[in-house]
């Protein structure tokens, strides 16, 4: 029992991150219907801005020399601002422009999984195969309850997720900016004779995607330090199943999605060999799928991608 | 106030409006009628400077509200600027918000202001609307749906309305309600563009039509005159 319910916090710590990737998938898919697969990558550009971001915050010879907590405090808005760059410029470099001239959302969908692979090797090239390592950035503490141990980091991971996903919520459903989003969703045409401006509302999206990605990242690299260019690709890819088997566009969906598959994976891997991991994990999920094709909170449209 | 001249738009390579020349004036009802695929939503949706691939691109001609060029704005600065908007084609209101949602989105370009008295103005315009606030959109009837594609069109304070089709898949009785209230809101000060296929009923509450034929303008004239034309009579309102 207490090895299960150990497992268990292990999968609430996996699931946030998941569902923190998944959100940018849902946000963007739901208002866009836009697959914009290169948000795992823009996920792991955040691990890595939190990287720069933090080692040189800590610097001891650096004309900052910021204590931990500070270091942690500024790290985190600052990580999400720059990754929300990341997210807002690939929209407006790659996205916008196909779409102003009427391309097929396939196409869109195609240059996504393009910017994704420019985004790794562009790292890859730039800084080179060596892996970094995040600097601590926060004095480890470990509670234990019953026979159960939990860190302060995994806290701080599980409520940090939950955090975002009542604001997003809370934005998405009783804000103006939220309720625009949500007639994007439904029909982009109508948007501009109520006279807001799509442009603002998709960057908006954007914006809240990138930058729960780029928390995201700096949350994985905070508990597994060692970054990579491929970080994105691996982890990302499972969210982007998360956010589908929760039903893709549905905020609660890539929350609950995400949580799903992080307690499969974890379960599979602590009571059958865990090699076979992934593919137990994924045949679980196929069969959700199987069952509900929309994914848990998805509803049928008529045209996807 | 608005002066289209020499006017031309296409879809793609296609040209969809061969140079169309009209006017419309303060206060006026003006009605664009014509045959499926005369042009006449192509010329609202152009109006509005709505952008490809649901709207057709300007390729030569000029758009004119009160003298200056509108062409290079952007169709939510033809609604919060020029203060024109449109009702389109199909209604197109959001399904997915409550009614009271759609006519708050709609009055977006006034951050901050009250809308209260315009939701009531709307809300005593069509009094359906008032007990259906709460509802999701896409539960209405297809006149509801229509009263909402006008109020919330109202709800952007527009002093020119454009509607197409309003008519649409409308039963006879609420299709008089829907022009008895244009006619009224015209009283009150609206410019309103109607389009429409049902010519006889455009022309009866109209100041001045205009009548489209594959991307020209064949004929126009007051209403009342056009209504009695043989040739129009002939050819648009059935003898």
């Amino acid at each position: 029992m207490e090895f299960f319910l150990q497992q268990c916090v292990n999968a609430l710590q996996w699931g946030s991150f998941y569902a923190l990737i998944a959100l940018g998938y849902t946000l963007v898919y739901g208002v866009l219907r836009l697959i914009n697969f290169a948000h795992g990558d823009v996920f792991m550009v955040g691990a890595y801005l939190a990287f720069f971001i933090s080692t040189g915050l800590l610097a001891p010879e650096g004309m900052f020399g910021f204590s931990r907590e500070l270091a942690l405090i500024l790290t985190i808005p600052l990580t999400m601002i720059l990754t929300s760059l990341v997210g807002v410029t690939l929209e407006r470099v790659a996205y916008r422009p196909l779409m102003r001239k009427g391309a097929h959302r396939l196409y869109v969908v195609i240059t996504a999984l393009m910017c994704g692979l420019i985004l790794e090797n562009g790292n890859l090239a730039l800084l080179g195969a060596s892996r970094r390592t995040l600097p601590e950035l926060m004095d480890k503490a470990v509670y234990h309850i019953g026979g159960i141990t939990v860190t302060n980091l995994k806290l701080f991971v599980v409520l940090a997720a939950i955090l975002v996903f009542f604001i997003l919520h809370f934005i998405v459903t009783r804000t103006r900016m939220g309720m625009a989003m949500r007639a994007v969703s439904w029909d982009k045409f109508a948007l501009p004779l109520m006279g807001i401006p799509l442009d603002r509302v998709v960057v908006f999206t954007f914006v809240l995607g990138s930058s729960v990605a780029g928390l995201g990242g700096l949350l994985f690299a905070m508990s597994y330090p060692v970054l990579d260019p491929y970080m994105g690709a691996t982890t990302g890819w499972k969210a982007f199943i998360a956010a589908v088997v929760g039903g893709i566009g549905d905020i609660r969906g890539a929350f609950v999605g995400g949580f799903l598959l992080a307690i499969v994976e974890v379960m599979v891997a602590a009571f059958l060999p865990s090699t076979y991991r992934d593919l137990y994990a994924f045949s679980i999920l196929l069969l959700i799928l199987w069952h509900r094709p929309t994914g848990i909170f998805g509803k049928p449209l008529t045209a996807k991608i | 106030m608005i002066r289209v001249s020499n006017l031309k738009a296409a879809y793609g390579k296609i040209e969809a409006l061969h140079g169309i020349s009209f006017h419309v004036e303060k206060g006026e009802i003006v009605t664009l009628i014509g045959a499926n695929g005369a042009g006449k939503s192509t010329t609202l949706k152009a109006l509005m400077r709505l952008v490809p691939p649901e709207a057709p691109t300007v390729t030569g001609g000029d758009i004119t509200f009160d003298g200056a060029s509108i062409l290079g704005m952007p169709a939510h600065r033809i609604v919060s600027d020029i203060r024109m908007t449109l009702a389109p084609e199909g209604r197109r209101i959001f399904g997915n918000l409550t009614v009271m949602e759609n006519l708050q989105l709609a009055s977006w370009s006034r951050k901050g202001e009250s809308t209260d008295k315009e939701i009531q103005h709307v809300f005593e315009l069509f009094p359906r609307l008032a007990e259906r606030a709460r509802q999701r959109s896409d539960t209405l009837s297809g006149g509801e749906q229509q009263m909402l594609a006008v109020g919330r069109a109202l709800m952007t304070k527009c002093s020119v309305l454009l509607l197409d089709e309003p008519s649409m898949g409308l039963a006879p009785l609420i299709m008089y309600d829907m022009f008895r209230t244009l006619k009224r809101l015209n009283a009150e000060g609206l410019t309103i563009i109607v389009v429409e296929q049902n010519a006889h009923l455009a022309l009866k509450v109209a100041d001045r039509g205009y009548v489209l034929d594959t991307g020209e303008i064949v004929a126009e004239g007051p209403a009342e005159e056009l209504l009695h034309r043989p040739e129009i009579k002939a050819a648009y309102l059935g003898g």
